[in-house]
């Protein structure tokens, strides 16, 4: 009878140990950025697919400074009047680019044969505060726009000011509520189409999981979840509903890391299914193979491309 | 009376539209010239981003040439 007493005692004491692991509200991490809420799920739900043919060459001089060529071939969608049929045009680019990184500045730019200029800037102006801008140039007027962000980390949340051309301004705001669970808002104004909009999101994260929901005043609302099965396999779904417009979408995607490999693929409920495979040939050298098939819309998809560098 | 009358309003419409132009012209002025700064900031970008990266790029140690740019290798 006494022998039955000491193991459920020492029981209690474990089971109590472990709800005893108390939480320090004065201590909760720094969240994940706003922007990067659904990071996990987009990692294998939004993979680059591209069509036809695609070569990057990149060229490392320095530490900090490197030079980029890029080759596209293949063809381009345009917007047709009838959602039904899709319209693609044979267009080759050729693109130069330009990285700068340093620890506390980061610039990098890319020039096109037509003019375009695609220019991405970020610099830490203090400990704190990260100065982000991001500008697409071309010569049409009118045609150009540029976004500056300014992030301030705090010690358990995160803020963000954006300003863009046209009269833009939006603000986000992420705050940990306990070391898993995450919550933020956004507000954005745009000038031209003279609307506002107001959002939410949550995430929710484990070392094995990560579920997160957004919900915006312009309809939309995502939520997601991806679990880690192992060290070279995750698994994520996504489901994403309009509630002005009616529209639904559920996908699934996995996404598998290997030693030489990585392949991610999806299906979706629209009857599209995709599929990125990024092989490394040696060092350096990577080749790519990507597959989107769209049943529905009887749209096919398929595209090769190699990375040097 | 009444066209003297109409003929002071008309006066008085024109003074005051004076008087406003005269401050809402400072403002106007104010717009034109961020417009026309912002107008030279983006062709100065459009032009000059590319540049700015390689000339800081080349100045970082070790300091690399422009030939070492060009060739292939």
């Amino acid at each position: 009878m006494a022998d039955l007493f000491p193991p459920l005692a020492t029981a209690q004491v474990d089971a109590k140990t472990k709800v005893d692991e108390k939480v320090d509200y004065s201590n909760l991490p720094c969240p994940v950025p706003y922007d990067e809420v659904h990071r996990e799920a987009y990692m294998s739900l939004k993979a680059e697919n591209f069509e036809g043919f695609r070569f990057d060459f990149s060229k490392g001089l320095n530490q900090k400074f490197s030079l980029s060529h890029s080759v596209m071939m293949g063809p381009t969608e345009v917007p047709s009047q009838s959602p039904d049929t899709t319209i693609k045009i044979p267009v080759a680019h050729y693109e130069f680019g330009a990285n700068y990184f340093d620890p506390k500045l980061m610039l990098v730019g890319r020039v096109m044969t037509d003019g375009r200029l695609n220019a991405r800037l970020k610099a830490d102006l203090s400990d704190k505060l990260i100065l982000k801008a991001n500008a697409q140039l071309t010569g049409e007027p009118h045609m150009s726009h540029s976004v500056f962000n300014f992030d301030y980390m705090g010690k358990d949340y995160r803020a963000q000011l954006q300003l863009g051309n046209n009269a833009l301004v939006g603000a986000t705001y992420i705050q940990s509520v306990t070391p898993r669970l995450s919550l933020g808002g956004e507000v954005f104004w745009a000038g031209v189409p003279r609307k506002s909009g107001l959002g939410y999101a949550a995430r929710y994260e484990t070392d094995q999981m990560v579920a997160s929901a957004q919900v915006a005043s312009t309809g939309n609302v995502v939520m997601n979840y991806v679990q880690k099965i192992s060290e070279k396999v995750s698994l994520a779904t996504d489901f994403v509903y309009n509630y002005f417009s009616r529209d639904v979408v559920a996908s699934v995607g996995y996404d598998y890391i290997l030693r030489q490999s990585r392949i991610r693929g999806k299906v979706d409920s629209n009857g599209v299914t995709s599929a990125l495979l990024e092989e490394r040939l040696s060092m350096g050298l990577n080749f790519l193979l990507s597959a989107e098939i769209d049943h529905k819309k009887k749209d096919y998809k398929f595209g090769f491309g190699l990375t040097v560098g | 009376m009444a066209a003297k009358a109409s003929l002071k309003v008309k006066a008085k419409g024109k003074g005051s539209k004076g008087s406003s132009s005269s401050s809402s012209s400072k403002y106007e002025l104010f717009k034109d010239w961020t417009n026309w700064s912002l107008k030279k900031a983006k062709v100065a970008t459009h032009y000059g981003f590319i540049p700015l990266i390689i000339v800081l790029g080349m100045k970082s140690d070790p300091n690399t040439h422009l030939f070492q740019l060009l060739s292939p290798v």
